[in-house]
């Protein structure tokens, strides 16, 4: 039940959210795809008094290739990542994460934006974007920056953003032609949040593998390109020294989750690799 | 705060002012009186509040009411007129016993309504996928799963056949 | 002909897929107010102080309720479960506290407003001055002598205590070939019912009449406890039960809202509605099941158990008024459960904590004794080398010697344990699965099957007891028109008994189904009946329509044969006509017997007959001995419903997950009057019980705060998880009822607990594992594949 009096604002342009944003006395608390920020309002754990929905800006909602990378508008919904061709071809493991998010209804709400800034240890797109090496862009009224998608998450539930930012858009690199990439999860139910989500990549002599689930923001390893599942599950269980317990698992389970979704994850990048990279 | 929308429930516009703390599913039960939509959890997890926002579904005690300015929303009460002119979904799930006490049952309808949609030869793993969004804790899933079944091979059965025969 | 045994879809579908229901949320009167509830923080405070004045100048707020106005105008709530009877301590409990909080959610402080935004902004400005008082939090913890007490007055924490030894237990344990020791834990759940709680109430000062729509299983006790509590005549109160959404047990009264929102309606003078969140739910809304056992089980090498001796502590949390608590009983009471085990000792200890109170849950304790027994019969079979099916045919209580009266003194009245097993085994493929088993190692995938038996005994009735009793009403109805109304004591949360009765009144009058309307729940129309719980809707309710109907049927039998001039004895009901058998020509419709009948009253057809066609009876059902003195024992269950399950699974050893490959149950309800109806029944029974094999668990922490409050927490299975499942009846009638129905509303819910078990277990032949604790999490199962690789308990990180 959400009680406490609330205003409320639906800009239909960036500039307009920005400003209104800056404006904002108080601070006001952003709105996106509210699949996170709506269920802690009806459970009064949060209480904005200001809200400022970015739903009406449609030019915050889009997938774009440029020769290098692509660009994902934050208010892209999790619905219209799954099977986008751009994302399918260079980047399938965000096409991945998307589809396993919560269930149908989340999907055709939830944004990669509001996903990425609710910053949940478990979200599913944060080991990706680490794993890819993505960039988050962020704009405030003034100004823009640019964050390392591993810089981002600074602790649970805490991101990088300062006051009167937004987050606009996530910039992946394409994965190279003879590149794979995976996305694997394990979760209680289907639609609950992950115990562990790993993702991986491999590119040229390299792997890359970034595990959620288990500490703050994820962990990420980087493996010479021939090593073996254990060293590359090893370098993770390493990696998630600070890994925390609850309801789902152990701090000690959640490590070695850790360790087995890194290998799992590197495995099928692999042979997604070895398949001419492409959807998994 | 209050604040002027307008919007089309099930295909009718209207214009009202409402309190901008209302979620959309107290908008369309306590402000629209269309009590067929009801509310679990409202925390987006059991999905019994599920609606059409502009054909698609969503959970809406999760969005705002003053969100959905100038949408269409279509409600289970969207679906029949009457007990004879039940939605062949609805058919489906009354014949099938795709239901208990019923009041998961809206949201199950809807969500096969789009799931059938997107997909209108569903297996029996794309359907339980399909309805994971609602919870329902009298059935078991399973005499639903057989629901949607049946709706999705009704549904086919009368769709105008490739070769345009007549009937 | 007829429609017993047929399966009619649910009468009340077509309303309810049409979203036209209505379910207690969906009312709304002229002038309606809301109530939000102040529940408190803490698992143990006392309240020395409330300010409400901040909430009182809130605009739009009508009233601010606390204890001081609880205790100044309403009784205590009449305990459901009669504690003095059973030698149990009892407790004082009040709409609202008075001066103490004994759990997280116990309602402490109430606000009713002009709108539901306003009731919860002012609730948020109460101010309340808590003292924290030292919290009991675990069980066991709880029964030593230096815990903090739950109930100063108590002098201990321990609730109820039985101690029993039947049959000569020492000489058992001395004599065997071998003994097995080892405990067994069922977690705290909760049945999440997806409507939740909700009731509303509106008063009419001038007819002195309070009408009360509650989600609620038990209309009229529910009015004797709200009458009680306001201490006004039962006739003053209507109760009505509209559609509910869900209640598996969690719906019975009486909860602290109920007598709170018809005290704040009577006194206020406009109707009032409170409906739950589900956070509510999960604090205050009924917890079940938080039992922990001990055994120690004497066997022969041939696998006979000759003895057993268990303890059994059960952490039911606050006490309260609630029935829950009882479910410990019932577990003690079911025990060896389908097993002849003639020398036992069941030490049982009912212990109160700082936790949300037990309320009735599917399975009332009967789901524990059969997972135990589960257990304890695996045990055996690994102990002696023996298959697991063996074990179970050679302690089964043979089918030749029911009724059987079991240690308890239960009187168990049917059953065919083995042809149910067997049945099974069968269905599940248990001779074909070392081979597939096997095959499925080759390809690195661990697979493993389980048995599970269940015990559900039915009909619950508790001597002196207001809301659990062995009988209920229903009257039939047949208008001038023909048309047949059936109102009935017995209510349906959405289980479909209402079709049932229909099936069993259109066969009893000889007319057609679509005639029929039930109408239930409702305590000015319907005849008194106890409501639904414990199974007993189609075997007692069932059954008294049976009678009710038969009298109708007799008496326009009379009618017919005068108007046709033929004896009573020759005539034939069929789809609404009255035939003279033989003659098929001399015929009237059942519609022309019931018009003369009312059109007549004085006429030639109706002479020395009493006009009119309506017909109240009450069945009492049998099996139940309350007169121990006289009877020889004492037996609450009339009935006795059991089951078989066999399953396979999937393990990943790497995780600890599971996936259900297969789940097949074989049923014994006796007669089953729907059985599309009864498999649905079942579904949900079965969906419920691997729900808590496998996932579901209420979590406290060490201060006794809920760390579970919402679905994201607390996973109930969605329909990926649940399989498809595999069931088949056994129909062993029952002497006891007169279509010997047994009762299937709890059934399914108890065997999944020790076939889930028992499967992960098999899924590695090589490994010497024991999981003997649900819920069966990732995490739990792979530290237990953990502990047996390496033998060791307590392990740190293992390299791999
Ligand atoms: C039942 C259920 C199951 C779920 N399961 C999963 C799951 O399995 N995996 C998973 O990853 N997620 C899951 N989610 C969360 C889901 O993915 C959400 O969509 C997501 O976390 C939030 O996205 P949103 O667009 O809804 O954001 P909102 O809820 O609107 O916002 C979330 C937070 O981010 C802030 N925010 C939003 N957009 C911006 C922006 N552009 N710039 C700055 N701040 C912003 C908001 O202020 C808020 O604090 C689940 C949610 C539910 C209800
Ligand atoms: S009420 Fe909206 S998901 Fe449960
Ligand atoms: S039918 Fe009751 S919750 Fe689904």
């Amino acid at each position: 039940m959400i009680s406490s009096e609330l205003a409320f604002y639906a800009p239909a342009t960036l500039a307009e959210a920005l400003e209104q944003l800056a404006a904002a006395e108080y601070g006001a608390t952003i709105l996106a795809g509210g699949m996170s920020l709506v269920p802690t309002m009806n459970l009064g754990l949060a209480r904005p008094e200001t809200v400022i929905s970015l739903n009406r800006i449609d030019e915050l909602a889009y997938i774009e290739e440029d020769a290098d990378t692509i660009r994902i508008g934050a208010m892209t919904r999790h619905r219209d990542l799954i099977g986008h061709p751009i994302v399918q071809a260079h980047c399938p493991s965000v096409a991945a994460a998307a589809s396993v998010i919560g269930d149908v209804q989340i999907r055709n709400r939830g944004t990669i934006g509001g996903s990425v800034a609710h910053a949940d240890p478990a979200g599913d797109y944060l080991p990706v974007l680490a794993a890819a090496g993505a960039t988050a862009v962020v704009r405030s009224a003034t100004s823009e920056r640019r964050i390392g998608a591993r810089e981002f998450v600074v602790d649970i539930m805490r991101t990088a953003l300062e006051p009167g930012e937004l987050l606009t858009e996530l910039e992946l690199p394409k994965l190279p032609a003879d590149g794979g990439s995976a996305f694997v999860r394990l979760a209680r139910v289907e639609g609950a949040f992950a115990i562990v989500n790993a993702a991986a990549v491999t590119s040229g002599g390299s792997a890359t593998i970034a595990v959620g689930g288990a500490t703050a923001s994820p962990a990420v390893a980087e493996v010479a390109g021939d090593a073996s599942l254990e060293e590359a599950g090893d370098a993770v269980y390493e990696a998630t020294e600070d890994a925390f317990g609850d309801l789902s698992g152990s701090a000690e389970y959640r490590r070695e989750m850790a360790r087995v979704y890194a290998r799992r994850a590197l495995a099928e990048a692999r042979d997604a690799a070895a398949n001419g990279g492409g959807a998994q | 705060m209050k604040l002027p929308i307008s919007i089309a429930i099930n295909g009718q516009t209207r214009s009202l002012e409402i309190d901008t703390r209302l979620t959309l599913v107290a908008l369309v039960r306590e402000e629209l009186g269309l009590t067929g939509t009801h509310v679990g959890c409202t925390t987006g997890n059991c999905g019994a509040c599920t609606v059409l926002l502009d054909g698609d579904t969503v959970k809406s005690c999760c969005v705002l009411a003053a969100d959905v300015d100038g949408q269409e929303i279509t409600t289970i009460e969207a679906f029949s007129t009457g007990a004879s002119t039940l939605h062949p979904i609805q058919q489906a799930f009354a014949d099938n016993q795709g239901l208990q006490c019923g009041f998961c049952t809206p949201g199950m309808v809807l969500s096969t309504h789009y799931l059938l949609g997107q997909n209108p030869s569903p297996t029996e793993a794309d359907i339980r996928h399909g309805i994971s969004g609602n919870l329902c804790r009298c059935t078991g899933y399973q005499m639903i799963v057989d629901s949607v079944l049946d709706a999705a091979q009704r549904a086919r059965e009368s769709a105008p056949s490739a070769s345009g025969a007549a009937e | 002909m007829g429609y017993v045994g047929k399966g009619v879809p649910s009468l009340t579908n077509t309303r309810l897929v049409a979203g036209r229901g209505q379910f207690v949320d969906d009312i709304a009167l002229p002038d309606m107010t809301h109530v939000a509830v102040l529940r408190s923080p803490y698992a143990h405070a006392r309240i020395r102080s409330i300010d409400t004045s901040a909430a009182e100048s809130l605009p739009g707020v009508i009233h601010v309720i606390t204890g001081d106005e609880v205790k100044a105008n309403m009784n205590a709530i009449p305990e459901t479960y009669d504690t003095g009877a059973v030698g149990a301590k009892g407790v004082k409990w009040y709409a609202l506290c008075l001066d103490r909080a004994r759990y997280v959610g116990e309602a402490v402080a109430a606000v009713v407003a002009e709108d539901k935004f306003a009731a919860y902004e002012a609730r948020d400005l109460i101010e309340v001055d808590y003292e924290e008082l030292p919290v009991v939090a675990d069980p066991e913890a709880a029964m030593s002598d230096d815990a903090p007490l739950v109930e100063p007055d108590w002098g201990d924490n321990i609730m109820a205590t039985r101690d029993i030894t039947l049959g000569d237990p020492d000489a058992a344990f001395a004599e065997a070939d071998g003994v097995a020791t080892g405990s067994v834990r069922s977690s705290r759940i909760t049945g999440s019912a997806i409507e939740p709680r909700g009731c509303m109430a509106s008063y009419d000062p001038y007819d002195d009449q309070l009408t009360f729509w509650d989600s609620t299983q038990n209309p009229h006790p529910l009015r004797q406890y709200l009458a009680g509590t306001l201490g006004v005549p039962d006739t003053s109160i209507r109760v009505i039960q509209p559609h509910v959404g869900g209640a598996f047990g969690l719906k019975m009264p009486t909860f602290q809202e109920e007598p709170l929102v018809a005290y704040l309606a009577r006194k206020l003078g406009r109707p009032v509605k409170w409906i739950e969140e589900r956070t509510e739910n999960f604090q205050t809304g009924g917890h079940a099941r938080d039992t922990r056992f001990r055994y120690d089980v004497a066997y022969k090498d041939d696998g006979e158990v000759t003895g057993i001796r268990l303890e059994v502590l059960a952490d039911v949390g606050a006490p309260t008024a609630l029935c829950g608590w009882g479910m410990s009983f019932v577990t003690w009471y079911c025990l060896p459960c389908v097993y002849k085990i003639p020398n036992s000792e069941t030490h049982l200890r009912s212990v109160v904590t700082n936790k949300c109170p037990w309320n009735a849950y599917r399975g009332y304790g009967k789901d524990a004794a059969s997972f135990l027994m589960d257990r304890i019969m695996d045990h055996v079979a690994r102990e002696t080398g023996l298959p697991r099916a063996d074990v179970r045919f050679k302690n089964f209580i043979p089918a030749d010697e029911f009724p059987y009266p079991q240690v308890s003194g239960a009187m168990l009245d049917s059953g065919n344990y083995a042809a149910a097993l067997e049945k099974v085994l069968d269905m599940v493929g248990y001779d074909d699965f070392p081979r597939q088993q096997e095959e499925a190692l080759a390809e690195g995938r661990y697979l493993g099957l389980g048995i599970g038996q269940e015990l559900i005994p039915e009909g619950c009735s508790m001597p002196g007891s207001l809301i659990l009793n062995g009988s209920d009403g229903v009257e039939v109805r047949v208008s001038p028109t023909g048309d047949v109304t059936a109102l009935t004591g017995i209510t349906s949360p959405g289980s479909g008994n209402e079709t049932g009765i229909a099936q069993i009144v259109a066969d009893g009058l000889g007319c057609e189904l679509s005639r029929v309307r039930v109408i239930q729940g409702d305590t000015e129309s319907c005849p008194w009946g106890f409501g639904n719980y414990s199974a007993r809707s189609i075997i007692i309710g069932g059954s008294a329509a049976q009678l009710a109907a038969g009298d109708i049927r007799e008496k326009m039998a009379l009618v017919a044969g005068r108007m046709l001039e033929a004896d009573p004895a020759d005539l034939e009901f069929s789809e609404g006509n009255v035939t003279v058998k033989g003659t098929p020509g001399q015929a009237v419709s059942f519609d022309d017997v019931a018009s003369d009948v009312y059109r007549n009253p004085h006429g030639a057809n109706m002479e020395e007959t009493e006009p009119a066609l309506e017909a109240t009876r009450h069945f009492k059902i049998g099996n139940v001995y309350h007169q121990p003195e006289k009877q020889g024992r004492f037996s609450a269950y009339p009935s006795w419903p059991n089951g078989a399950a066999a399953c396979i699974v999937e393990v990943d050893p790497e995780t600890g997950q599971i996936e259900i490959l297969k789940y097949c149950m074989v049923h014994d309800a006796g007669t089953i009057v729907n059985p599309l109806l009864a498999d649905a029944n079942l579904h949900g029974g079965i969906a419920q019980g691997l729900g808590a094999a496998l996932y579901e668990q209420i979590v406290y922490d060490e201060a006794a705060q809920p760390l579970t409050a919402t679905f994201m927490d607390y996973t109930i299975p969605t329909a990926v998880e649940i399989p498809r499942m595999e069931l088949a009846h056994q129909e062993t009638p029952t002497p006891f009822t007169p279509l010997g129905t047994k009762g299937v509303g709890e059934s399914g819910v108890g065997a999944p607990l020790g076939a889930l078990c028992n499967a992960v277990e098999d899924a590695f032949p090589d490994l010497d594992i024991t999981l003997n604790e649900v819920p069966l999490t990732p995490s739990r199962v792979w530290s237990a594949i953990q502990e047996a690789k390496t033998g060791a308990p307590e392990r740190e990180a293992v390299s791999r």
